[in-house]
């Protein structure tokens, strides 16, 4: 009987493979990589500023994730683009006229879809907020045909993190822990900063693939 | 016979499309099919000139992929280097010539939404690849051919789909207005463009300006015109050899002249296959391969299209 007929379902072949893993340095390994000086994936960026190459904007704020002063100083650096410029506000109301208020991420990205629907090369995508937010904007942007350049992302609020399980393929949302159980298989997963620009997330591997049930303590690390 | 990184080549069929305009079909001078050629592809072509041998790389606009013969349209220019007088005055069914394998620097982009095209005159050639490709698989694109009015229906045999092609012309209400072009396009739209450099800078401004991301714009630039200038000398250390480079022949040229092999494929600036390391002397940057901070070194020269400033060059050949 061959390997593949003996094992029916690929996450058995997973769990087997990691439990068979003769590695012993795999572990600290992993533990020593949570932090790691130069994870290339792992994106930065910088303040907003709009892109006057292009000749329609639509900027996509998540309200929650404003520090006071905010959301009026985004508004000030946009001035020179504020005839083409759309807003977009997901959560609450921000001292913003004209801004198309929405109430969570989902009602935000299909406003954002409906706006990008027969965008043109000349459309500019801004996104500000915690990272699983303004990664979902870049995908409906991605989604919508356009190209990385026409789009631009800042980080703010909290560190949550949305993470996808390498073993079941799963997403978590609202990861705030160096450990964490998939809503998906139920294991343990170590929250690497291995990033996923096309899934929007982070890497989660199985924490006790080789020992079960040996699991460090969880803290949040990512509030 | 395919032999090495050349073919040898018969002359199947000549025609003449037009006063300045010819077709030549080749098929292979041995046995068995040609290689396959891309969307998009040319072929380099080793010619008799008046003087010495020339080498023109032509795009090839046979159905891409088909293997019994190569097709290529050359236009007659009064400033030839050779190469076009010699395919319109001299070259007869039956001759060989020796090319290179079919290369491709000039692919679509496959994951494009739409497909812009623009030509300037002759440039159409690497875009009736692209049609012969497109037609009847619902690929959106646009053809836009800038070119003298009485040209305007030359290659109309091979656009498979007249309504998305349109044809500008120097004269009101039929020149091609390449902002209001660029302005309408959708997301993840890419723009070619082929053609004198005229064009192609209007063209490549007009994207810039218009907001168009760089990775969406692609041009293939004529090598001809390029490489001609005043004359200087090189020095090969490595083969012990000084060359005389003469107003009209490129240093890649006058390289191959004295015997010296430099490896090379679009000969026109823009694949960086010929890169060649410069010991002394002060590169004429004409390429489009090198970035800023290369040109500035001056440490590195692509031969085919770029010269001296500097009256002599030692090249690390």
């Amino acid at each position: 009987m061959s390997l593949r007929k003996s094992i029916p379902d690929f996450r058995l072949l997973e769990n087997s493979m990691n439990t068979t893993t003769c590695d012993a340095g795999h572990r600290s390994e992993l533990n020593d990589r949570t932090a790691p000086p130069s994870m290339r994936s792992r994106p930065t960026y910088s303040s907003l500023s709009p892109d006057t190459a292009g000749a329609e904007h639509l900027l996509v704020i998540e309200a929650d994730a404003l520090q006071p002063g905010q959301a009026s100083a985004l508004s000030k650096s946009f001035t020179s683009v504020a005839e083409a410029l759309r807003t977009v506000v997901s959560g609450s109301e921000l001292p913003l006229p004209g801004a198309n208020v929405q109430p969570d991420l989902a009602a935000t990205l299909l406003a954002v879809k409906a706006r990008l629907s027969g965008a043109t090369m000349q459309q500019r995508v801004y996104a500000i907020g915690s990272e699983p937010f303004i990664w979902s904007i870049h995908t409906a942007a991605i989604d919508a045909g356009l190209d990385e350049k026409q789009i631009r992302l800042c980080h703010s609020g909290s560190l949550k993190r949305r993470v996808w399980c390498t073993h079941c393929h799963e997403t978590t949302e609202n990861v705030t822990t160096n450990i964490v159980a998939c809503t998906g298989c139920g294991r343990r997963l170590l929250v690497r900063d291995h990033f996923s620009r096309r899934l929007g997330a982070f890497m989660g591997v199985q924490i006790d693939a080789e020992v079960p049930g040996d699991v460090p303590a969880i803290e949040e690390v990512f509030p | 016979m395919i032999t090495g990184d050349q073919l040898q080549l018969r002359v199947a069929a000549i025609r003449d499309i037009s006063p300045t305009l010819r077709l030549v079909r080749f098929e292979n001078a041995g046995d068995g099919p040609l290689p396959p050629s891309a969307t998009g592809a040319h072929l380099q072509v080793v010619l008799q000139g008046a003087q010495k041998e020339i080498r023109n790389a032509y795009s090839l606009i046979s159905k891409p992929g088909s293997r019994d013969a190569y097709e290529i349209i050359v236009r007659r220019v009064p400033e030839s280097r050779g190469g076009s007088a010699y395919i319109h005055e001299q070259l007869k069914t039956g001759d060989l010539l020796t090319t290179s394998w079919p290369g491709n620097l000039f692919a679509p982009q496959r994951s494009a939404r739409k497909h812009i095209m623009v030509a300037g005159g002759i440039g159409i050639t690497p875009f009736l690849s692209y049609v012969a490709d497109f037609a009847g698989k619902g690929i959106d694109y646009e053809l836009h051919l800038c070119c003298r009015e009485e040209e305007k229906d030359s290659f109309a045999p091979w656009l498979p789909e007249p309504d998305k092609v349109f044809v500008h012309w120097d004269a009101d209400g039929h020149r091609l207005d390449i902002p209001a072009l660029l302005l309408r396009q959708p997301a993840n739209s890419h723009l070619y463009v082929c053609g004198p450099d005229f064009l192609t800078n209007d063209v490549l401004e007009a994207a810039e300006t218009g907001g168009w991301p760089d990775n969406h714009v692609h041009c293939e630039r004529f090598g001809n015109a390029l490489s001609g200038g005043e004359a200087f000398r090189a020095v090969l250390q490595r083969s012990g050899k000084e060359i005389e480079v003469g107003e009209h022949e490129s240093l890649l040229e006058a390289i191959e002249r004295e015997g010296v092999e430099v490896p090379c494929l679009c000969r026109g600036g823009a694949c960086g296959v010929c890169l060649t390391s410069v010991l002394d002397g002060e590169p004429e940057h004409r390429d489009h391969y090198l970035g800023k901070a290369e040109r500035a070194g001056g440490k590195h020269i692509m031969p085919c299209v770029s010269r001296a400033k500097s009256g002599l060059l030692v090249l690390d050949l």
